[in-house]
């Protein structure tokens, strides 16, 4: 080869795999509807887009990191209020992040050689889970991606002792922490598996002080979000208020949420649900066998990756409350030690094929999980999902009001959401939520959940045409419309 | 002497009819087990399906009905389905648990019987899923001799109330999947094919089959 294309032949691939990437978490965004959890969001993006309103809410919400991040995007597509924000924008803010992290992955694991984090950062571009989850509005794949930033800055200042790494990782670091109260968990991991594998100190002369400015830079970014940029102190109270309730939630068992021990792994297994194949079995394979490599061999990086997995997978297994989105904090991990599993195979002719084999097994599962069926309650990864139903609420909402303007739209149900959702575009004043029948019941549109359909039933008067909507699976509403204009 | 008559011809009208209805016997279904882990909850609704209790009335059919879909041949608007097999809509199985059902892809899709013979078709019965509460979309049972359905075609049940699927407004009733399945009553309707339309459901944007049984007899 010539060699003024060694550097396409050295960066091409990787190039490929950022676009993979890329077109695998940002095609066809909006196909999938909006989970409840999504749809709440978004909401409070709209919000914050129209009237510039952001409160920390530690009880219900996570950190405020993701609805800032949709702003610019939004803006950049000329959304200005809540009614033109649309599923497209706000799911940007994890795909970008998604393929950010894999690029982050490479970097982190470049101490492996070039091919083998190559490999690392195709296997994470694919794994089902990232995707998934890069096309979905909460706020994991942002915390996986501040969190692999942290670790190529802090690798970077471990070498060169340069302070300007330091203050970015602590700065990524303070991003974390306004992502997910989570952030620690992940962080103390690292931490511990460093003690543990590193003997060796950093390049920085002056490490005390490198600490701090670390240390201050993850504090004044946090303090800057959970503020809200200064304009709301008590979110900085509210920011360690949160541990109080997440941390009951997680541990008292009594979420709803409670799965098995080995539900992660499952995850990462074989299984059969509803005639629907789930496995990653070669991948998980793949990667048990670098957690054998990193032990035998001197590896530093292998060894920390192998550590801190496994302090990771213990922590989230024990933790009573579990969700599937958590998975995505193992796919680094994993994809690390597969590749290291590929680096030790003696001949690269064979790593190409068990790489090449894997990632087609995994491409598969990705397709099904993230375009066949997004939203099927047999996939994994599309946790008590919205119905597809719900995308009629919006021309349902549209006729009914064209119908009979200035009336009501009910939504009488003990759970509603995502429908605020697909009803934002619906004025304020023409649209209301009861969590159970209001004396008067009539309306443009009502929307009643199976529980309080008799009740609301009895409360109407004149002729309604009635017909059924599925909130999610298992869930159904009733939908009541007109058949003669309301007085 | 009038009198007599009109005696005699309403006595005959009675033992005509009296013996009609000696010829209509209950149609038998044998149902599978049921799957709910809960019951769904009771919707008292007019224009909907209202809740029953008890065992479900009996469709009285005529003598020698007997089911002719058994093991016949199924085509689809999905010809290769992802899940199952068309075959199992006429198997027999009616249990819907996983690898007894066939799942049909997104927006409106059909299955069509081929009875073989022209037939008069009395009752069909149809289990689309049975595992979770759900309802079906736009469902829309047709009889007919043409094959294509452009022709001759009677239908038997049609709940799409919008005419989505473009068949033509349907005033039937909506209705909650359950393990005794849905009995339309196709009232002889004449016809060797039969086709059942549907467009996703309540829970995903999927088309299910569990089992379907055209109960008739065939056509002299």
């Amino acid at each position: 080869m010539l060699p003024m294309f060694a550097p396409f032949s050295r960066w091409l691939p990787l190039a490929l795999v950022a676009l993979a990437a890329l077109w695998l978490r940002t095609h066809d965004l909006a196909r999938r509807p909006m989970h409840a959890d999504e749809a709440n969001q978004a909401i409070k993006v709209g919000d914050l887009l129209e009237h510039g309103r952001y409160a920390f809410d530690p009880r219900d919400h996570h950190g405020p990191t993701l609805y800032y991040a949709a702003l610019p995007i939004a803006w950049a597509r000329g959304q200005t209020t809540i009614a033109s924000l649309d599923e497209t924008t706000v799911r940007l803010v994890p795909a970008l992040a998604g393929t950010l992290g894999v690029l982050l992955l490479f970097a982190l694991a470049s101490p492996l050689g070039h091919w083998p984090a190559l490999a690392a950062a195709a296997l994470m571009a694919v794994a089902p889970a990232s995707v998934y989850y890069s096309r979905y509005f909460v706020q994991e794949t942002l915390l996986v991606t501040f969190f692999l930033a942290a670790l190529v800055c802090a690798q970077r200042w471990w070498r060169t002792g340069r302070s300007s790494w330091i203050i970015a990782a602590g700065a990524c670091a303070g991003l974390m922490q306004a992502t997910k109260a989570s952030a620690p968990l992940f962080a103390a991991s690292a931490l511990i598996a460093l003690a543990v594998v590193v003997r060796a100190r950093p390049a920085s002369a002056r490490l005390t002080r490198d600490l701090v400015l670390a240390l201050s830079a993850a504090l004044v970014v946090a303090a800057l979000f959970y503020s809200s940029f200064g304009t709301h102190i008590t979110g900085l109270h509210d920011a360690i208020a949160t541990y109080t309730h997440a941390g009951g939630r997680a541990a008292t068992g009594t979420s709803g949420h409670e799965k098995p021990f080995w539900y992660y792994l499952s995850l990462f297994g074989w299984y059969r649900e509803g005639g629907l194949l789930w496995q990653q079995l070669a991948f998980a394979l793949l990667a048990a066998a670098g957690f054998v490599v990193a032990f035998a061999t001197r590896q530093k990086l292998l060894r920390w990756t192998a550590l801190y997995t496994l302090l990771v997978v213990i922590a989230l297994s024990l933790t009573p409350y579990k969700t599937p989105w958590h998975a995505v904090h193992l796919v680094p991990g994993f994809a690390i030690l597969a590749a290291g599993a590929l680096a030790a195979l003696p001949f690269r002719p064979l790593a190409l094929a068990v790489a090449s084999g894997v990632l087609f097994l995994q491409i598969n599962q990705t397709h099904l999980a993230a375009f066949l069926r997004p939203a099927d309650a047999r996939n994994p990864y599309a946790y008590v999902h919205s119905s597809p139903d719900v995308r009629k609420i919006r021309a349902l909402a549209d006729s009914a009001l064209a119908r009979t303007p200035g009336a009501t739209i009910r939504v009488i149900s003990e759970e509603y959401w995502p429908l605020p959702w697909y009803l934002r575009a619906v004025p304020a004043a023409s649209v209301g939520y009861w969590s159970a029948p209001p004396a008067d019941c009539d309306g443009a549109l009502v929307i009643a959940s199976a529980t309080h359909a008799v009740a609301v039933r009895a409360r109407l008067h004149g002729d309604y045409h009635e017909s059924y909507l599925g909130l999610r699976p298992g869930f159904l509403c009733v939908v009541f419309t007109p058949v003669t204009t309301l007085p | 002497m009038k009198r007599s008559r009109l005696s005699l011809l309403l006595a005959l009208i009675a033992l005509t009819s009296a013996a009609q209805a000696a010829d209509q016997v209950p149609l038998k279904l044998e149902l599978p087990k049921p799957l709910f882990a809960g019951t769904p909850r009771p919707i008292q609704l007019p224009n909907l399906e209202k809740p029953r209790s008890g065992k479900r009335p009996d469709l009285m059919v005529p003598a020698g009905t007997v089911n002719l879909s058994k093991g016949k041949t199924v085509t689809s608007s999905d010809p290769l389905p992802v899940i199952g097999e068309l075959t199992f809509l006429t198997d027999g199985d009616k249990s819907g648990t996983d690898g007894t059902y066939v799942e049909l892809g997104p927006t409106p899709q059909w299955v069509q019987i081929d009875l073989g013979a022209s037939a008069k078709v009395a009752a069909i019965a149809v289990w689309h899923f049975h595992s979770q509460a759900r309802v079906y979309h736009d469902v829309v049972v047709q009889v007919s001799n043409d094959k294509d359905f452009k022709t001759g075609v009677t239908t038997v049940y049609n709940n799409d109330d919008d005419n989505s699927s473009k068949l033509g407004k349907g005033k039937d009733l909506a209705y909650i999947e359950n393990f005794e399945g849905r009995l339309f009553e196709a009232k002889g309707a004449a016809g060797r094919y039969v086709r059942l339309y549907s467009n996703g459901n309540t829970s995903d944007e999927l088309n299910h089959y569990c089992e379907v049984e055209v109960h008739g007899s065939v056509a002299k």
